[in-house]
């Protein structure tokens, strides 16, 4: 008797709380669904998605944010079919393009370029002036990240390899309370943690040097491959809106940085202060042959994104790195540049 | 979890009967038979090809992916620079010393909290905060107090391992024969001889079970201990390929928690069937 209380019981709770999940998005059944995965750093995407420029350009369609913590889940996410549009860094879209995961989406767009908001600071007391001083030391940086790819860069430039450093895999916060308990040597991390570790220490590199000397590192926007072969107009208007961001970001950094900040847990000036420290392209620049390049004309982002397969190589995550052909052919420039200013 | 509780005596059933023969063919081709079932069954599913490979890799790429990771090829050196061995052994070693200190706290917890019922009420709310806690939520506070070494990851561990071995102990003491304690207080003894002769020996074989569901605890929570910092250990290996999308290095790790999981609770098993031989018989 009482079990089978205490089992209906369960039941009904059960029942009564699948019906109770919290969710503010009220999808209309009636119109079909555009699911875009974004991440919290810093970038156009928040712009769009605060001001909701896309729900207010695209009203026959929903529109579904989802929050995703690392680029690799990004990659999970359109290996299960499950997102149309990603944002995520050069160094998960190379591997997402490699074999064996050979994920079918393009590049069509470029959030950011990583200037002084991703830097390898050494700490004060530690009498490290220069990054051939690391050699033997001890240096943290979220692994698989575009931390991680800047360091190897930074440490290759001046003849060090992974070998001659101790490196450390720690995720930003935990940097911070590695460097104040005094457990590590430098690190290579990004805001706001940065501007922690630049108050007691020595910036040797960042990731605008690395960039000018041909190692940049981006935060890209792709978009699976079938949605773009279906809804060109889709991709279109929502190119328009990111380089409506990145207009704002040039124009406007004080309205760009409140919208962002509404989206993560920081205040407007601290915002402000990162993105004055982040690249942010010019619509221009998007669809310049540096960067995407133009329609028929893939720019030299492939090239930047066959660097980081054979990065991805080297550090044996992968058989082998892509051809350079592999990633022309994943830099989504239909219509580029005209489908931005229009 | 990998802690059940049938009672082993069943193993010891009196031989001489016409069906003996049926006990060890069962445990000896059953788990065999399963282990093949299973290892058709994800060919099958690979090769269906309704997945993508990174979600379900050929059994073979796994397999290559062990090797890769066992030794030395092309001048790479395992993972992260590590062999599979080393990466479980640094684990091993942690998970070990986790539980030493887990465990040993815990069935001192349980033996006082068992006994003296004031203690019990003071003690009792913290040990089920404890428990009900992810080890994930509090980490990140063990790398700020503990740095990022080797202590947090221990504590951690340790942290996982108390509370079920204080519990188990707990409620084993409490369960202690009343009539037996009366009779041997009757009889003279002292408080400490109680404890030693009546209480312990009854429940030790409870708290054996406590034990190996604290070993457990501590060994699922492995990957959250080696989250940062984790190469070596076969955890830090996991979330490393994982970031990566690299499935058949993170199918190799699983395979090594998982079945170097299997092999500690066996040993345990036999360390209790010789501990407590009288379990299950009273």
């Amino acid at each position: 008797m009482k079990l089978k209380k205490i089992a209906a019981l369960a039941a009904t709770l059960a029942v009564a709380l699948t019906g109770c999940a919290i969710d503010r998005s009220k999808p209309d059944a009636s119109k079909p669904t555009i699911r875009i995965a974004y991440q919290t750093f810093p970038s156009g995407d928040l712009i769009v998605k605060n001001n909701k420029w896309l729900e207010e350009a695209l009203p026959d369609y929903n529109i579904k944010w989802t929050k995703f913590d690392s680029g690799a889940d990004v990659n999970t996410a359109f290996i299960a079919k499950q997102v149309d549009f990603g944002a995520l860094g050069s160094s998960p879209v190379a591997r997402g393009l490699s074999a064996p995961l050979n994920i079918p989406y393009q590049v069509a767009f470029i959030l950011d370029v990583a200037g002084d908001n991703e830097a390898l600071v050494a700490r004060n007391g530690t009498g490290i002036g220069s990054v051939a001083d690391l050699r033997g030391k001890r240096v943290a940086t979220p692994f698989a990240s575009t931390a991680h790819y800047s360091l190897l860069a930074a440490l290759a430039q001046n003849g060090l390899s992974a070998n001659d450093v101790q490196l450390v895999d720690l995720q930003p916060q935990a940097i911070l309370a590695a460097w104040e308990r005094g457990d590590i040597a430098a690190a290579y991390s990004w805001l706001p943690t940065l501007d922690q570790l630049e108050k007691s220490g020595k910036v040797l590199i960042t990731s605008r040097e690395l960039a000018d000397k041909g190692k940049p590192t981006l935060d890209l926007a792709a978009v699976a491959s079938s949605f773009a072969e279906d809804n060109p107009k889709v991709v279109d208007v929502w190119r328009q809106q990111q380089a409506r961001a990145l207009t704002e970001i040039k124009n406007d950094p004080d309205a760009a940085a409140k919208a962002i900040a509404a989206e993560i847990a920081l205040s407007p000036d601290d915002v402000a202060q990162q993105l004055k420290k982040t690249v942010f392209l010019t619509p221009d620049q998007v669809a310049s042959p540096e960067w995407l390049g133009t329609d028929g004309k893939p720019g030299n982002l492939a090239a930047n994104l066959e660097s980081a397969s054979q990065f991805l190589a080297d550090q044996k995550q992968i058989p082998a790195p892509a051809p350079l052909s592999v990633f022309q052919g994943a830099l989504y420039t239909s219509g580029l540049p005209d489908a931005l200013t229009r | 979890m990998f802690a059940d509780v049938v009672p082993p005596s069943a193993a010891d059933a009196p031989p001489g009967t016409s069906r003996d023969w049926r006990g060890p063919l069962t445990r000896a081709v059953l788990p065999l038979l399963s282990l093949i079932v299973f290892l058709l069954a994800w060919q099958g599913a690979a090769a269906s090809g309704i997945w993508n490979e990174t979600f379900v890799p050929y059994p073979s790429t796994v397999w290559r992916a062990f090797i890769n990771v066992s030794t030395v090829h092309d001048g790479v050196r395992g993972y992260g620079g590590y062999l599979l061995w080393e990466h479980l052994y640094m684990t091993l070693r942690r998970v070990f010393a986790g539980v030493v200190i887990g465990v040993g706290l815990g069935v001192a917890l349980g033996l006082v909290m068992g006994s003296i019922p004031w203690v019990r009420s003071v003690l009792e709310p913290w040990l089920t905060f404890l428990r009900a806690l992810p080890p994930l939520a509090y980490f990140f506070l063990l790398v700020i107090w503990l740095g990022i070494d080797e202590a947090p990851k221990v504590t951690l561990l340790a942290l996982a391992a108390l509370p079920p071995a204080a519990v188990a102990t707990t409620a084993a003491v409490v369960a202690a024969p009343v009539g037996l304690i009366e009779a041997a207080r009757a009889l003279g003894a002292s408080r400490w001889d109680v404890v030693k002769d009546i209480v312990v020996p009854a429940a030790l074989p409870e708290t054996f079970t406590g034990i190996r569901l604290a070993v457990g605890m501590a060994y699922s929570s492995v990957v959250a201990a080696e989250l940062f910092n984790g190469i070596p250990g076969v955890g830090g290996l996991v979330k490393d390929a994982s970031n990566y999308n690299n499935t058949p290095v993170v199918l190799v790790g699983i395979f090594a928690i998982g079945i170097s999981g299997l092999i500690i609770d066996g040993l345990l098993r036999g360390v209790e069937r010789r501990a407590v031989p009288w379990r299950g018989k009273v």
